[in-house]
């Protein structure tokens, strides 16, 4: 019988890695791409953008690796970066000022494959839209909170937030949500 | 009893809920992305080492300007002591303190 070749762990990849072994790196991408894009589309408004934000992501901890310190998990490291470049992403979208209707994005080019694409329900239409008009903060607390599932330790974590300051702004923009929610009506 | 079809926060709670079920599929952007991935850090370094060695190539450049900028200050520097010194000579008060 043939034993079953063991594939490298995390740790051994990021070691070739930074002997230079570029298909170490690709292996660490396809491993990890589908934690990255699976947040980075809750946030990312067209298909282009969440290339964009996962593209940066993995460019910033390809050129960043060696100030990896094996603490915590690789895959851990990689959400904290596509955390921080999600929420980069809202407030410069914010900045710019092109914070889109529904109706707006799908004249748009809005693709069909996009993250957000047409919602199955009418009322996930209506939560995106009211998620849109939340400040980057709280549509960040609120999408990792709420949409992403995760626990307010997780998000101070990732966010580098303290656990009381994620509690109240998942607090205040739960109420806002709440506030344009009724609003739509 | 509250009525959950009434209450906004039972309203939103059941939102999240259906947000939670309703992922956004990510398969189709996905596809090759470490083939592309790959090509950008690869243009990445290229331009990186491209921007290393043009500032390698213009260091004797830059030399030979700091060079040029000593001199030049040098020789302004010269020229104001030797206006300063004819200064002294011809004004009066200059030539007593000098004279003393």
């Amino acid at each position: 019988m043939v034993p079953a070749k063991s594939s490298p762990s995390d740790e051994q990849l990021v070691e070739a890695t930074l002997a230079g072994d570029d298909a170490a790196f690709a292996e660490l991408t396809r491993r990890h791409k589908s934690r990255v894009f699976g947040v980075a589309a809750r946030f990312a408004h067209d298909a282009a953008e969440l290339e964009d934000i996962c593209q940066d992501v993995f460019v910033q901890a390809y050129f960043k690796l060696r100030q990896y310190r094996r603490d915590s998990p690789f895959g851990h490291w990689v959400l904290r970066i596509t955390t921080y470049k999600c929420y980069d992403y809202l407030r410069r979208r914010r900045r710019g000022g092109t914070l889109l209707s529904m109706d707006a994005m799908h004249e748009s080019g809005y693709e069909p494959s996009a993250p957000e694409a047409p919602a199955p329900h009418p009322d996930l239409e209506r939560l995106h839209a009211a998620l849109a008009q939340l400040s980057p903060k709280e549509r960040l607390v609120i999408t990792l909170l709420e949409l992403e599932d995760r626990s307010v330790q997780e998000i101070a974590g990732l966010t580098g937030w303290s656990t009381g300051n994620v509690k109240v702004r998942a607090f205040r923009a739960r109420a806002a949500l709440r506030k344009l929610m009724e609003e739509q009506k | 009893m509250n009525d959950p079809a009434r209450d906004p926060d039972a309203r939103l709670n059941a939102l999240f809920a259906l947000a939670r079920e309703n992922r956004p599929d990510t398969s189709t952007p996905e596809f090759a992305f470490e083939t592309r991935l790959l090509a950008r850090l690869r243009a990445r370094r290229e331009t990186g080492s491209v921007w290393a060695m043009a500032s390698w190539r213009l260091i004797p450049f830059f030399a030979a300007c700091v060079v040029a900028l000593t001199i030049w200050q040098a020789e302004i520097e010269s020229d104001t002591t030797d206006d300063a010194a004819v200064a002294g000579l011809t004004n009066p008060v200059a030539a007593d303190l000098w004279s003393n």
